[in-house]
Protein backbone atom coordinates (compact mmCIF):
# COMPACT_ATOMS: atom_id res chain seq x y z
CA UNK A 1 0.00 0.00 0.00
CA UNK A 2 1.59 3.15 -1.08
CA UNK A 3 0.96 6.59 0.56
CA UNK A 4 2.17 9.67 -1.02
CA UNK A 5 4.20 11.61 1.18
CA UNK A 6 3.33 15.32 0.35
CA UNK A 7 4.24 18.55 1.77
CA UNK A 8 0.78 18.52 3.52
CA UNK A 9 0.53 15.47 4.51
CA UNK A 10 4.02 15.82 6.28
CA UNK A 11 2.52 19.19 8.44
CA UNK A 12 -0.49 16.89 9.53
CA UNK A 13 1.93 13.87 10.60
CA UNK A 14 3.79 16.60 12.64
CA UNK A 15 0.82 17.78 14.04
CA UNK A 16 -0.04 14.48 15.38
CA UNK A 17 3.15 13.62 16.85
CA UNK A 18 2.70 16.96 19.39
CA UNK A 19 1.48 14.99 22.00
CA UNK A 20 1.19 12.10 20.11
CA UNK A 21 -1.13 9.78 22.80
CA UNK A 22 -3.50 12.55 22.71
CA UNK A 23 -7.04 12.50 20.65
CA UNK A 24 -7.33 15.70 18.41
CA UNK A 25 -9.85 17.19 16.40
CA UNK A 26 -10.56 18.16 12.95
CA UNK A 27 -10.46 21.89 13.50
CA UNK A 28 -7.75 21.95 15.75
CA UNK A 29 -5.60 19.99 13.29
CA UNK A 30 -6.58 22.39 10.53
CA UNK A 31 -5.72 25.51 13.11
CA UNK A 32 -2.12 23.87 13.75
CA UNK A 33 -1.47 22.85 10.24
CA UNK A 34 -2.68 26.10 8.57
CA UNK A 35 -4.75 23.63 5.71
CA UNK A 36 -8.17 23.99 4.72
CA UNK A 37 -10.93 21.68 5.19
CA UNK A 38 -10.60 20.37 1.77
CA UNK A 39 -7.12 19.39 1.93
CA UNK A 40 -6.83 18.21 5.69
CA UNK A 41 -9.79 16.07 5.51
CA UNK A 42 -9.10 13.69 2.80
CA UNK A 43 -5.20 13.01 4.19
CA UNK A 44 -7.05 12.20 7.50
CA UNK A 45 -9.39 9.65 5.61
CA UNK A 46 -6.10 8.12 3.34
CA UNK A 47 -4.30 7.99 7.05
CA UNK A 48 -7.72 6.13 8.45
CA UNK A 49 -8.02 3.86 5.41
CA UNK A 50 -4.35 2.90 5.65
CA UNK A 51 -5.05 1.74 9.17
CA UNK A 52 -2.63 4.72 10.63
CA UNK A 53 -5.06 6.82 12.41
CA UNK A 54 -7.99 5.54 14.80
CA UNK A 55 -11.12 7.49 14.95
CA UNK A 56 -13.09 7.64 17.65
CA UNK A 57 -16.84 10.06 18.54
CA UNK A 58 -16.03 11.39 21.90
CA UNK A 59 -18.26 10.69 25.02
CA UNK A 60 -19.47 14.45 25.22
CA UNK A 61 -22.09 15.68 27.71
CA UNK A 62 -25.51 14.82 27.20
CA UNK A 63 -26.81 17.64 24.76
CA UNK A 64 -23.43 17.99 23.60
CA UNK A 65 -23.02 16.66 20.00
CA UNK A 66 -19.89 14.41 19.99
CA UNK A 67 -16.98 15.43 18.11
CA UNK A 68 -14.78 12.83 16.11
CA UNK A 69 -11.22 12.35 17.04
CA UNK A 70 -8.08 11.27 15.92
CA UNK A 71 -5.32 9.65 17.02
CA UNK A 72 -2.27 7.68 15.72
CA UNK A 73 -2.29 3.59 16.28
CA UNK A 74 0.98 2.29 17.07
CA UNK A 75 1.82 1.83 13.55
CA UNK A 76 0.86 5.41 12.16
CA UNK A 77 3.44 6.74 15.02
CA UNK A 78 6.09 4.29 13.83
CA UNK A 79 5.61 5.56 10.17
CA UNK A 80 4.95 9.16 11.27
CA UNK A 81 8.46 9.11 13.51
CA UNK A 82 9.88 7.41 10.29
CA UNK A 83 8.57 9.66 7.95
CA UNK A 84 9.36 12.70 9.41
CA UNK A 85 13.18 11.47 10.86
CA UNK A 86 13.82 11.10 7.13
CA UNK A 87 12.24 14.47 6.66
CA UNK A 88 14.59 16.12 9.30
CA UNK A 89 17.75 14.34 7.62
CA UNK A 90 17.09 15.90 4.46
CA UNK A 91 15.10 14.71 1.84
CA UNK A 92 11.59 14.67 3.13
CA UNK A 93 12.53 18.42 4.66
CA UNK A 94 13.18 19.36 1.40
CA UNK A 95 9.86 17.71 0.53
CA UNK A 96 8.00 19.79 2.82
CA UNK A 97 9.74 23.15 1.77
CA UNK A 98 8.41 22.31 -1.97
CA UNK A 99 12.24 22.27 -3.21
CA UNK A 100 11.66 18.67 -4.58
CA UNK A 101 8.39 16.37 -5.92
CA UNK A 102 7.63 13.69 -2.99
CA UNK A 103 8.00 9.99 -3.63
CA UNK A 104 5.60 7.57 -2.55
CA UNK A 105 6.45 5.37 0.35
CA UNK A 106 5.51 1.70 0.75
CA UNK A 107 3.97 1.59 3.62
CA UNK B 1 -26.78 32.49 13.92
CA UNK B 2 -25.16 34.54 10.31
CA UNK B 3 -26.64 34.28 7.02
CA UNK B 4 -23.30 32.38 5.94
CA UNK B 5 -22.82 30.01 9.09
CA UNK B 6 -26.83 29.01 8.30
CA UNK B 7 -25.45 28.00 4.55
CA UNK B 8 -22.54 26.41 5.55
CA UNK B 9 -24.86 23.98 8.34
CA UNK B 10 -27.48 23.65 5.60
CA UNK B 11 -25.05 22.09 3.17
CA UNK B 12 -23.02 20.19 5.23
CA UNK B 13 -26.40 19.10 6.25
CA UNK B 14 -27.53 18.02 2.58
CA UNK B 15 -23.99 16.71 1.90
CA UNK B 16 -24.35 14.23 4.98
CA UNK B 17 -28.01 13.34 3.70
CA UNK B 18 -26.59 12.05 0.13
CA UNK B 19 -23.24 10.59 1.45
CA UNK B 20 -23.24 6.94 1.24
CA UNK B 21 -22.75 4.95 4.37
CA UNK B 22 -18.43 4.80 4.19
CA UNK B 23 -18.29 8.53 3.90
CA UNK B 24 -21.55 9.45 6.38
CA UNK B 25 -18.79 9.62 9.52
CA UNK B 26 -16.31 11.76 7.62
CA UNK B 27 -19.39 14.03 6.50
CA UNK B 28 -20.50 13.63 10.26
CA UNK B 29 -17.56 15.03 11.65
CA UNK B 30 -17.03 18.53 9.84
CA UNK B 31 -20.53 19.22 10.61
CA UNK B 32 -19.87 18.42 14.16
CA UNK B 33 -16.92 20.90 14.36
CA UNK B 34 -18.51 23.67 12.48
CA UNK B 35 -20.08 24.99 16.10
CA UNK B 36 -16.52 25.33 17.00
CA UNK B 37 -15.41 27.78 14.18
CA UNK B 38 -14.91 31.27 15.14
CA UNK B 39 -16.43 33.53 12.34
CA UNK B 40 -19.17 33.05 9.87
CA UNK B 41 -17.35 33.19 6.44
CA UNK B 42 -14.48 31.09 8.10
CA UNK B 43 -17.60 28.35 8.67
CA UNK B 44 -19.19 28.96 5.38
CA UNK B 45 -15.76 28.22 3.84
CA UNK B 46 -14.70 25.44 6.19
CA UNK B 47 -17.96 23.63 5.18
CA UNK B 48 -17.37 24.21 0.98
CA UNK B 49 -13.89 22.54 1.33
CA UNK B 50 -15.74 19.64 3.47
CA UNK B 51 -18.39 19.26 1.17
CA UNK B 52 -15.88 18.73 -1.95
CA UNK B 53 -13.63 16.01 0.06
CA UNK B 54 -16.79 14.32 1.23
CA UNK B 55 -17.75 14.45 -2.81
CA UNK B 56 -14.19 13.40 -3.17
CA UNK B 57 -14.15 10.20 -1.17
CA UNK B 58 -17.57 9.44 -1.66
CA UNK B 59 -17.01 9.46 -5.71
CA UNK B 60 -13.85 7.31 -4.96
CA UNK B 61 -16.20 5.04 -3.63
CA UNK B 62 -18.61 4.78 -6.55
CA UNK B 63 -15.46 4.97 -9.17
CA UNK B 64 -14.38 1.29 -7.36
CA UNK B 65 -17.68 0.03 -7.74
CA UNK B 66 -18.09 1.24 -11.20
CA UNK B 67 -14.25 -0.51 -12.05
CA UNK B 68 -15.15 -3.98 -10.16
CA UNK B 69 -18.88 -4.11 -12.38
CA UNK B 70 -16.70 -3.41 -15.07
CA UNK B 71 -14.16 -5.93 -14.35
CA UNK B 72 -16.72 -8.52 -13.67
CA UNK B 73 -18.59 -7.98 -16.48
CA UNK B 74 -15.97 -9.42 -19.40
CA UNK B 75 -18.81 -9.70 -21.50
CA UNK B 76 -19.43 -6.11 -21.47
CA UNK B 77 -17.77 -5.17 -25.54
CA UNK B 78 -16.36 -2.28 -26.63
CA UNK B 79 -19.60 -0.52 -27.17
CA UNK B 80 -20.99 -1.12 -24.17
CA UNK B 81 -17.76 0.19 -22.29
CA UNK B 82 -18.18 3.15 -24.62
CA UNK B 83 -21.88 4.02 -23.85
CA UNK B 84 -20.71 4.01 -20.35
CA UNK B 85 -18.13 6.17 -21.10
CA UNK B 86 -20.53 8.68 -22.87
CA UNK B 87 -22.70 7.82 -20.02
CA UNK B 88 -20.27 8.84 -17.68
CA UNK B 89 -19.50 12.00 -19.32
CA UNK B 90 -22.79 13.24 -19.92
CA UNK B 91 -23.76 12.69 -15.78
CA UNK B 92 -20.83 14.56 -14.77
CA UNK B 93 -21.91 17.59 -17.23
CA UNK B 94 -24.98 17.35 -15.63
CA UNK B 95 -23.66 17.33 -12.26
CA UNK B 96 -22.08 20.64 -13.13
CA UNK B 97 -25.25 22.36 -14.43
CA UNK B 98 -26.56 21.74 -11.18
CA UNK B 99 -23.93 23.01 -9.24
CA UNK B 100 -23.99 26.24 -11.33
CA UNK B 101 -27.52 26.42 -10.29
CA UNK B 102 -26.52 25.49 -7.03
CA UNK B 103 -23.80 28.44 -6.99
CA UNK B 104 -26.45 30.57 -7.91
CA UNK B 105 -28.62 30.18 -5.45
CA UNK B 106 -25.79 30.89 -2.79
CA UNK B 107 -25.12 34.25 -4.76
CA UNK B 108 -28.63 35.27 -4.45
CA UNK B 109 -29.24 34.23 -0.78
CA UNK B 110 -25.34 35.88 -0.07
CA UNK B 111 -26.25 38.92 -2.58
CA UNK B 112 -29.44 39.63 -2.70
CA UNK B 113 -31.19 41.08 -6.16
CA UNK B 114 -27.93 39.59 -7.94
CA UNK B 115 -29.51 36.00 -8.59
CA UNK B 116 -31.99 37.93 -11.05
CA UNK B 117 -29.45 39.88 -12.05
CA UNK B 118 -29.28 38.64 -16.38
CA UNK B 119 -25.32 38.41 -16.74
CA UNK B 120 -24.89 37.00 -13.16
CA UNK B 121 -27.40 34.22 -14.21
CA UNK B 122 -25.78 33.99 -18.06
CA UNK B 123 -22.27 33.68 -16.53
CA UNK B 124 -23.41 31.19 -13.90
CA UNK B 125 -24.86 28.44 -15.58
CA UNK B 126 -23.81 29.29 -19.35
CA UNK B 127 -20.58 30.82 -20.27
CA UNK B 128 -18.45 29.04 -16.98
CA UNK B 129 -19.90 25.89 -17.59
CA UNK B 130 -19.82 25.86 -21.44
CA UNK B 131 -16.11 27.01 -21.23
CA UNK B 132 -15.42 24.40 -18.52
CA UNK B 133 -17.28 21.36 -21.39
CA UNK B 134 -15.06 22.68 -23.85
CA UNK B 135 -11.81 22.30 -21.96
CA UNK B 136 -12.72 19.31 -20.21
CA UNK B 137 -13.72 18.16 -23.85
CA UNK B 138 -10.22 18.95 -25.17
CA UNK B 139 -7.98 17.50 -22.79
CA UNK B 140 -10.22 14.08 -22.65
CA UNK B 141 -10.25 13.98 -25.97
CA UNK B 142 -7.11 11.46 -26.63
CA UNK B 143 -7.29 9.37 -23.22
CA UNK B 144 -11.27 9.33 -23.00
CA UNK B 145 -12.87 9.80 -25.69
CA UNK B 146 -16.13 8.40 -24.98
CA UNK B 147 -16.44 10.59 -21.49
CA UNK B 148 -15.10 13.64 -23.31
CA UNK B 149 -18.11 12.95 -26.36
CA UNK B 150 -20.65 12.95 -23.42
CA UNK B 151 -19.23 16.02 -22.11
CA UNK B 152 -19.19 17.57 -25.56
CA UNK B 153 -23.39 16.19 -26.45
CA UNK B 154 -24.49 17.74 -23.32
CA UNK B 155 -22.90 20.81 -23.68
CA UNK B 156 -24.25 20.90 -27.27
CA UNK B 157 -27.50 20.42 -26.16
CA UNK B 158 -27.12 23.25 -23.41
CA UNK B 159 -26.11 25.45 -26.31
CA UNK B 160 -28.96 24.54 -28.69
CA UNK B 161 -31.53 24.95 -25.78
CA UNK B 162 -30.19 28.70 -25.21
CA UNK B 163 -30.18 29.22 -29.30
CA UNK B 164 -33.85 28.36 -29.29
CA UNK B 165 -34.76 29.56 -26.37
CA UNK B 166 -33.12 33.28 -27.88
CA UNK B 167 -35.04 32.53 -31.64
CA UNK B 168 -38.02 32.14 -29.99
CA UNK B 169 -37.94 35.30 -27.20
CA UNK B 170 -35.51 37.73 -28.85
Amino acid sequence: MKLRLSPQTLLVLDAFLVQAEAWKYGYDLSRATGLKSGTLYPILMRLAERELLETEWEAGEPGKPPRHMYRFTADGLRFARSSVSAGASGGLGQVALGLVPPDPVEI
Amino acid sequence: MGTPRNLAARLLRAVLRLAPEESRDWALATLRELDFIEGDWAALFWALGSAAAILRHASSGWRAWLRSKANKETGMNNAGKRALGVGLGMLSALALVGCAFAVLRIIGTVFPGLEHSPWAYWLAVLAIPEAIFVAATVMLWRKRGPVAAGILATGLVMALHVAVHLTLHW
